[in-house]
């Protein structure tokens, strides 16, 4: 595939932002998470693109897939760990929403 | 031919990921960003890293999905009447966001683009003249090669990896696991003074829980 | 030329210290006096010893001074000087001061003057302070300034005789705002010490030229290299610089023009302050500081003439100024400044011995008429003005004796010491020739005024009608322990001219001259090189010319003021009703002091004002607080970005991305 490699990196860039928006702006802290994971992919995709530049036919750069790899193992860590804590919050609140917990204002 | 998938992929992930940001009910956004995956998985395959492709639909898709899944189940989400945009936020904070999600992108942009003239601006099957582009077919991400890394060179980064996920599974189960009683408001969990002027704390918890 | 050899006299230091221990005890005293007095505020505490401690301490030094003064007498002529063993103060690189008492003929003299005539006013103290509720203060103070004083006549090292000089300063300042909480003695204090400080501060600079200058503030070693010095033409106009500077300060400390505006109002103080400090010794201090350094000042022509029309002018200005007063304390200040404007004249002609036997017969009969001025304001009951004094001769007669010997020397009557002294230093001015001839008829005009005003004071005080009510006012004479000292100053005054006859009296020795004559070497020598090395004598027709001028002078004007004034002040009166611009101007000293006041002090309590409110209170206080409102108005700001809610948080965490991101971007 001769697609240029800078376009892998936009749809990187895209993917980010958007998880970035997501992120900021939903109120429901399951998709707040949704949302962070969208945004770790997009990191993954901006590696497997720097494997590709950096790689030749007889050589290939190994540690974007390598640091990929590790990058899902951690994103579901915190996946899990995220939606235990949003198990606890609804048991506490009653409600997932982000503004619901907000003791520490001022 | 190869060109027009990935582009295609490229749109769907782009749109499922809108789709996560805008869907009202949990549930959609979930479904969403199970396509958004998808498709990136495919674009991992086209891209020459076969077993990446392969660890994201297991993990991620499979395994990080699913678990959302069960969540929002467990909570009963569909008890949450999917309220219309409104429960995305309006107003200064919305265009704020707005803002500063436009800035990541052309950040992301502009990055790439200066990335890539700084390194030599490849497409993406480099070849030395006069080679075949051989990458598609072996895939840069042999498994034995992969192997090799993540046990000989990672392997400090991959027992400590495997040292986090037992802690985050003690931490997970601590943290969901069910209370006694019905949970009390945190402003009526026994505190220090308490304990100073001779109560003691399950006496204090009985009291809020009545 | 090198210095004497010294003999070593350790016990030379027991001669200002033994001040010093009395000094402290008394001090000691009196924070007891003030405990008792906060237990019972009736007493008055246990300081009666003080008055004998202070008189012994005093007594002892002066003890010792006559000893160490026989000790000299003793010695050949050329080495007579007694050293202690010397203290090792300051090594800093290259300049190394070392401190040790040193008795020649000139120290002995000043510490013979300074503890004799101080000990007699310790005397009289004990009965002019009695009841005072800081009797020992007084005492404590007095001793100190004694050890100042000492400390100051007795250092071999210029340093030495600065810390001295500040001392004294330092116990004046005391001693004029003893009774500060009347107001205006602290004023009078504050206003001494500055005009001090300013004749000081250019006293520090001189002693850096001449550590510049002779790499030692050693006076031995500096007398002994000024020879050296002037060789050099560039380093002689140094040398010049730095005398006038020292020059400046011993304006400062001896109130000659422009800086005598603090005396006068000194007389806040305690009358045997005015007579100790203000009269005898302080105020001396300048003239003594100027004879230990001769060769240095001899070696410029310009700084000796600038000298000695400071001290003609000064000469004038005090004498005038005395004929326009009421107060019988300023009238004698003035005197006071008057007659060390002689004694500058003197200095200014290279006449260093005159100069000093003026200082001792100025000690002797200046310190009587205080005394006896304060004898008779005690007995007036705290009355100063003399224009309801009069008649008083017959209520205190004593002290009415004491002072008409003491008056006598101050007009020159013949025979009597002041008319030796300041014969002597009118001699020498008109000796000197060229401009000396003017400043020699300004000292006749001046020493006109001065018999004028003295026997003023002492007919409006002593003599006619009472202008009192003696029934109300009740003067009587002062007890013994005041009228003794009264009586020794007053043998003293009469008797102390043979300290310094003429030479034309015929076979009789000029006793003070001879005495001071190995200390005024050096000086007498770079005088005599300058003038091109022959010392014409003034012939003895001139010298009697000038006794019999000085005579007549001093009578007749006397008998002018004492007859002017016998029926009462009505010519004063008089002087203002036809005269007041005159008068005014008389009264005032000329003016300067107002000059002062609308040219220094005004102008410099505006920047004061300026700096304390605009500069202190609005901009730096504003910078300060302004930070403190700073950090807190931040904090407030800050404070709410933590809203507690996860959305904001988020968004500034994004934020926060962005901008690192931009910042990598563009670094």
């Amino acid at each position: 595939m001769s697609v240029p490699a800078e376009h892998l990196l936009f749809l990187a860039a895209a993917l980010f932002a958007v998880g970035m928006l997501g992120f900021v702006v939903r109120r429901n802290v399951i998709v707040v998470l949704m949302c962070v994971e969208l945004m770790l992919n997009a990191a993954n995709l901006t590696f497997l693109a720097g494997s590709r530049l950096h790689s030749s036919s007889g050589s290939p750069s190994l540690q974007g897939p390598v640091f990929a790899i590790f990058v899902i193992a951690i994103a579901a860590a915190e996946a899990a760990v995220g939606l235990a804590l949003v198990i606890a919050l609804y048991r506490l609140r009653q409600s997932v929403d982000a503004e619901v917990a907000s003791e520490l204002r001022g | 031919m190869a060109e027009l998938l990935f582009y295609l992929m490229a749109a769907g992930a782009l749109a499922c990921a809108a789709g996560v940001v805008l869907c009202t009910s949990p549930m959609a956004s979930v479904l969403s960003l199970l396509g958004s995956l998808s498709a990136l998985a495919v674009i991992y395959l086209l891209a020459g890293f076969q077993f990446l492709a392969a660890a994201q639909v297991l993990v991620y898709a499979g395994a990080i999905l699913v678990l959302f899944l069960f969540v929002i189940m467990l909570l009963d989400m569909g008890k949450v009447r999917p309220a219309p945009v409104p429960e995305v936020l309006a107003g200064r904070r919305a265009v704020l966001a707005a803002v500063i999600a436009g800035l990541v992108l052309v950040v992301g942009l502009v990055s790439a683009r200066a990335t890539l003239t700084a390194v030599q601006a490849a497409p993406l099957a480099p070849r030395a003249p006069g080679e075949p582009a051989p990458l598609a077919a072996t895939g840069i991400d042999r498994l034995e090669l992969i192997a090799a890394q993540l046990f000989g060179r990672y392997s400090l980064a991959f027992e400590a990896a495997s040292l986090l996920l037992l802690a985050t599974m003690v931490a997970v189960i601590v943290l969901a696991k069910r209370q006694r009683g019905p949970a009390v408001p945190t402003t009526e969990l026994p505190t220090a003074l308490d304990s100073a002027r001779g109560h003691s704390a399950e006496k204090v918890l009985e009291e809020a829980r009545r | 030329m090198q210095p004497p050899s010294p003999t070593i006299a350790a016990w030379l230091w027991l001669i200002p210290l033994l001040p010093l221990a009395g000094s402290a005890v008394c001090g000691a005293l009196h924070f007891a006096a003030l405990r008792a007095r906060r237990r019972d505020p009736a007493a008055l505490g246990p300081f009666a010893p003080a008055a004998w401690i202070a008189c012994a301490a005093i007594g002892a030094s002066f003890a010792l001074a006559v000893w160490g003064f026989a000790q000299l007498l003793g010695l050949p002529a050329d080495s007579r000087v007694l050293a202690s063993p010397a203290w090792d103060w300051i090594r800093a690189g290259a300049l190394s001061v070392q401190v040790a008492m040193v008795l020649d003929p000139l120290s002995s003299t000043m510490t013979l003057v300074v503890t004799g005539v101080g000990f007699l006013i310790h005397v009289y103290s004990v009965g002019y302070m009695k009841g005072d509720p800081g009797f020992a203060k007084f005492f404590a103070y007095l001793n100190l300034f004694a050890f100042a004083m000492l400390v100051l006549v007795l250092a071999s090292s210029l340093l030495g005789l600065f810390v001295g000089w500040e001392g004294v300063g330092l116990c004046s300042f005391l001693l004029i705002g003893f009774w500060y909480e009347k107001g205006w003695p602290a004023e009078a204090a504050q206003k001494a010490f500055v005009v001090n400080r300013i004749g000081d501060a250019c006293f520090l600079i001189g002693t850096f030229l001449l550590v510049r200058l002779f790499g030692t503030l050693e006076i031995g070693a500096i007398g002994a290299g000024v020879g050296e010095i002037l060789r050099d033409p560039a380093q002689a106009g140094q040398v010049a610089i730095a005398a006038l500077l020292l020059f400046g300060g011993c304006c400062g400390k001896s109130a000659q023009f422009p800086l005598f505006t603090w005396l006068p109002d000194a007389m806040a103080g305690p009358t045997p302050v005015s007579a100790l400090i203000h009269a005898a010794t302080m105020v001396t201090a300048g003239i003594y500081l100027i004879v230990r350094l001769n060769p240095l000042f001899a070696a410029s022509g310009d700084v000796m003439l600038a000298i000695a029309i400071v001290g003609a002018l000064t000469a004038l200005i005090g004498a005038t100024t005395a004929l326009a007063q009421r107060d019988i304390k300023k009238v004698l200040a003035y005197s006071t400044v008057s007659q060390l404007g002689y004694m500058f004249l003197a200095l200014g002609a290279g006449a260093f011995a005159s100069a000093i036997f003026h200082l001792v017969t100025h000690a002797f009969f200046k310190g009587l008429l205080f005394l006896g001025a304060g004898s008779v304001i005690h007995g007036m009951h705290d009355e100063q003005d003399m224009h309801r004094m009069g008649g008083l001769r017959r209520h205190m007669p004593v002290t009415w004796a004491t002072f008409l010997a003491g008056a006598a020397a101050l007009s020159g009557l013949p025979l009597f010491s002041g008319f030796m002294s300041k014969d002597a230093i009118l001699a020498a001015a008109f000796h000197a020739g060229g401009i000396h001839y003017l400043l020699w008829g300004a000292g006749v005009i001046a020493a006109a005024f001065t018999a004028y005003y003295t026997w003023r004071m002492v007919a409006l005080t002593f003599h006619g009608r009472e202008r009192f009510d003696p029934a109300a006012v009740l003067p009587h004479e002062s007890q013994r322990v005041m009228t003794v000292p009264l009586i020794v100053l007053a043998v003293l005054s009469v008797a102390g001219g043979v300290l310094g006859l003429p030479a034309v009296f015929g076979p009789l020795p000029n006793l003070i001259e001879g005495w001071l004559e190995p200390v005024l070497r050096p000086g007498d020598a770079v005088l005599l090189a300058r003038k091109g090395g022959h010392e014409a004598h003034l012939s003895h027709a001139a010298e009697w010319a000038l006794l019999a001028l000085g005579s007549a002078v001093a009578l007749y004007f006397a008998h002018r003021g004492f007859r002017g004034y016998l029926a009462g002040p009505e010519r004063d009166e008089r002087l203002e009703r036809e005269r007041p611009a005159l008068a005014g101007f008389l009264g005032a000293a000329w003016k300067v002091d107002r000059f002062y006041y609308e040219h220094v002090v005004s102008p410099l309590r505006l920047v004061a004002f300026l700096v304390a409110v605009v500069v202190d209170q609005f901009a730096i206080d504003g910078l300060v607080n302004g930070a403190g409102a700073l950090a807190r108005g931040a904090g407030g700001t800050v404070r709410r970005m933590s809203d507690g809610s996860l959305k904001s948080y988020a968004l500034w965490m994004g934020a926060g991305t962005v901008v690192i991101a931009l910042l990598w971007m563009w670094s």
